[in-house]
């Protein structure tokens, strides 16, 4: 047994794929259509045989209240570690993307939280090296 | 993000105009702006950058959204379904309806209905949640194991837009 695949809810598919591989910058693993919905999932290409990532269709309206819930209350609904967080802080807000916390120090890790335009937010974090 | 107590900062104000657009359809555009505190300009601006949409196509996705599930569920009339996200006329609601979602509200209905009934298929599944795609994505033909090598060069994006053409737009 092993975790090789994570999922975040997001309330337009091709919104997210957009976005999660046209801003952040991730790649493109499979885009499958299924039914209504695709099949997609994105890895890092820092990391390509490490976890990918479903991008979900938060078609659940139980999903989409949790979501929204979450989002106003500022809380991210995961996070991807970074090797410099301010250099993706620059990178990210050059390119549009919307900060909540701007990058702080967090006991030993340095983090920063973002939207991700398709309903979350996603914590950076910059493990200490 | 610093504020007072009680006074909603920016940010939640942008949550609270999201959740008032979808509430009410009918609900002016600029009367939203006015209770964000934000000029017409500067709520489409900000709206935007945060949820990755014009407040109108948010609303209209929504709307088309909420007029799918009801759909599926298949309870309700269409004509029931078309008072309650919105529209006045049936010949309207059908026509807006097939121009975003590509078939009529009854074809679209009877297409929900008809993958309920697959053998591989259930109620879960209509909602397309919990990973339960990934079954559906496993049987497809255009399925392929996951090689590395192929994504990180991106040939596998290659491959994947030669079959979805659409969604290069």
């Amino acid at each position: 047994m092993k975790i090789a695949l994570n999922s975040i809810m997001v309330d337009d598919q091709s919104k997210a794929l957009a976005f999660y591989t046209g801003v952040l910058g991730f790649v493109k693993q499979h885009d499958v259509p299924v039914g209504e919905y695709r099949w997609i999932t994105v890895v890092s290409p820092e990391a390509p045989e490490g976890a990918a990532l479903s991008l979900e269709p938060n078609a659940n309206p139980a999903g989409k209240t949790f979501q929204e819930a979450l989002f106003a209350q500022k809380i991210p609904a995961t996070a991807f570690e970074v090797a410099d967080v301010d250099a993706e802080f620059r990178r990210l807000k050059a390119r549009g993307v919307v900060f909540t916390r701007e990058p702080m120090q967090a006991g030993p890790v340095k983090i920063a939280v973002f939207a991700d335009t398709c309903g979350n937010l996603i914590q950076i974090y910059q493990p200490p090296r | 993000m610093k504020h007072r107590v009680g006074q909603p900062d920016s940010f939640a104000r942008l949550c609270l105009a999201r959740e008032r657009l979808r509430a009410s359809e009918r609900v002016p555009l600029a009367l939203v702006a006015r209770e964000a505190r934000l000029s017409t300009g500067e709520l489409i601006r900000r709206f935007t950058a945060l949820f990755g949409e014009t407040p109108h196509q948010y609303r209209v996705r929504e709307r088309l959204d909420r007029a799918k599930r009801l759909l599926a569920g298949g309870e309700r009339s269409v004509t029931d379904i078309c008072m309650d996200v919105g529209f006045s006329s049936v010949g309207s609601f059908s026509a807006w309806f097939a121009r975003r979602a590509g078939l009529a509200p009854s074809a679209y209905r009877l297409r929900a209905k008809v993958r309920a009934c697959m053998p591989a298929s259930s109620a879960e599944s209509l909602v397309a949640g919990c990973l339960s795609l990934l079954a559906g994505a496993l049987a497809h033909p255009n399925y392929r194991g996951r090689n590395f090598e192929e994504a990180s060069s991106g040939v596998l994006q290659a491959q994947s837009r030669a079959t979805h053409p659409a969604e290069i737009a």
